[in-house]
């Protein structure tokens, strides 16, 4: 919770969504909503004065922190301390001659953009051109739609490196279209005011933005559904790690965002038309302006934990390669295959602290594997650090194990087995392995 | 079991934070790690499971004598990293590999493999 990457991820996210729902609210809800009440002008330029105010907060908000992420990131890539980066030319190498400063550059043209649609876009006076809306939503989509290729699913092999991608990039406009327009909706709905013809700006604003909201829901869970085909870990890794967990609270919020959804859909828009119970539909109304409120405060705690989760190792590589057998819930897993041999090697507890190391030694076939002599390194993941290097013993199950190792950093370790299978035979087998923080 | 997997993370609204590999890990090598080959290599070839960043992304090996045979900075091509090797004699030789991924991440990583009987 001290990395301030943390915080400037969070801020990032958050701003760069709130620029990109303000902007669809706008072009799509807000505008014909409101056209169609007998204070529309007034109502048009109180609407757009709170929305430019949201979207302009948000453009400086998601520029100063992406300028903050841009910093620390290029510290993190190249070792270098905060103070040495513009010195020794760091943050011009991240941004001409990597793929994130590549994206950072591309986001930062896009944001300057941005502010200048703005100025026209979210005037308060005049009408906005076809032109101009089309223009600004498509700078606003690529605006958070680019946060994609500053993450996790970029990289991947193959196929993996086109689907990972496009499902992440629809997964963000997804996540603005429906959490972004949350807070200009209950500004809106403020706005509008208790009297009949509120109603007809309410309920029109509503129907739209339900008939957003179900389109992502619906993307959000088909590429939900593609991230996790790549995550590729297992029930146990969910349930056993930092990141395991913190996706597993996503879930619940996100179940406890579709059923408020439901039922400002199912149960209290219909209490607004025209001609009914007057009473009842502003009843409904304070509750739909609660909800979308409720809403947004759970859409701005899942996106901080999505900046956790984005500098925490995924589920899968605490348990990457998992054999078939039972494994520790709290353990650091990792099997190694050479065409030699192979070496199964459980950290348990997989955190910092001090742990256990099993060893089950194999042949290439993974059938059993004698050795004389077995020695197992850990390399700490900070450069220049002296690795632990340890004999390892025998006990009656064949398993070689090595008790009582201090790991005193979490992060990706290299484990290293040596073993001794007979006069000038030795097999050596290395792999990285990821230590969880306590 | 990847499909319950699939389906309780579908629901979590995954944004950017999920991923397979967000960390490139060596994938294989060669000469293969901890391997004996009869003859020096001339070259040390680094396969990745994620595209690596060139700029940041650095290969040493020593030598049976522990100095330095590798020849310096190594071409990198998509996740694959490549190094020249000075001709050397028979023994162990160490590698420290350090990677930085497209998506961020850096991770380090050493292995060794020997020359001769």
């Amino acid at each position: 919770m001290n990395d301030p990457l943390l915080y400037a991820r969070a801020f990032h996210f958050a701003a760069t969504i709130t620029v990109a729902g303000a902007v669809f609210f706008v072009a799509f809800i807000g505008g014909s909503a409101i056209r169609k009440a007998k204070n529309a002008a007034f109502l048009m330029a109180e609407v757009r004065t709170q929305c430019a105010w949201v979207a302009w907060i948000g453009l400086v908000v998601s520029l100063l922190s992406g300028v903050a992420w841009f910093v620390l990131t290029a510290a993190s890539m190249s070792g270098q301390p905060l103070g040495n980066l513009a010195s020794q030319g760091v943050l011009w190498t991240v941004l001409t001659q990597t793929e994130f400063g590549n994206d950072w550059l591309l986001r930062f043209v896009l944001a300057c953009a941005l502010g200048g649609l703005f100025v026209h876009f979210l005037a308060v006076e005049g009408a906005t051109s076809p032109g101009l809306k089309a223009v600004t939503v498509i700078f606003a989509a690529a605006f958070v739609g680019t946060l994609a290729f500053a993450g996790h699913a970029i990289g991947g092999q193959g196929i993996e490196g086109i689907v990972h991608p496009t499902a992440d990039v629809l997964h963000l406009l997804a996540a603005a279209a429906w959490v972004g327009a949350l807070v200009p909706l209950a500004l809106l709905l403020h706005a509008a005011g208790q009297d009949f013809d509120a109603l007809t700006v309410a309920r029109t604003a509503l129907l739209r933005f339900s008939t957003l909201g179900i389109a992502s829901v619906a993307t959000i869970l088909v590429t939900g559904s593609i991230n996790a085909w790549y995550l590729d870990g297992s029930i146990d890794a969910l349930l056993g790690t930092d990141y395991g967990r913190l996706l597993l609270a996503k879930i619940v919020l996100f179940f406890g965002m579709v059923a408020i959804a439901a039922v400002n859909r199912l149960l209290l828009t219909p209490h607004i038309v025209l001609g009914g119970d007057l009473t009842a539909a502003q009843r409904a109304l304070r509750h739909l302006r609660r909800n979308a409120l409720i809403e947004a405060t759970a859409g701005a705690t899942i996106i901080g934990i999505v900046a956790m989760l984005g500098i925490l190792p995924p589920a899968s590589h605490a348990h990457h390669h998992a054999a078939d057998h039972a494994i520790p819930a709290d353990a650091a897993f990792q099997h190694i295959h050479s065409d030699q041999g192979m070496a199964e090697v459980t950290i348990d507890p997989g955190h910092t602290g001090v742990a256990n190391v099993t060893i089950r030694l194999g042949d290439e076939n993974e059938g059993p594997l004698a050795a004389q002599k077995v020695t197992l390194t850990l390399t700490p993941p900070v450069a220049g650090s002296k690795p632990i290097t340890r004999s390892a013993w025998q006990d009656s199950d064949g398993l070689w194990r090595v008790d009582g190792i201090e790991l005193w950093r979490p992060g990706d370790w290299t484990v290293t087995v040596s073993a001794t299978l007979g006069p000038g035979k030795r097999l050596v087998l290395a792999a990285p392995i990821v230590i969880e923080p306590r | 079991m990847r499909t319950p997997i699939a389906i309780i993370s579908a629901l979590s609204m995954s944004l950017a934070a999920t991923g397979a590999h967000a960390h490139a890990f060596l994938d294989h090598a060669s000469p293969l790690v901890g391997s004996t080959v009869p003859t020096p290599p001339h070259e040390l070839s680094l396969s990745f499971t994620q595209n690596l960043e060139p700029a940041f992304s650095t290969v040493e090996v020593t030598g049976p004598g522990g100095a330095r045979v590798d020849q310096g900075k190594p071409q990198i091509s998509g996740n694959t990293m490549r190094v020249g090797l000075k001709p050397s004699g028979p023994g162990s030789y160490h590698v420290h590999w350090h990677a930085l991924s497209v998506d961020t991440h850096t991770t380090q990583g050493s292995f060794t493999f020997h020359v001769g009987q």
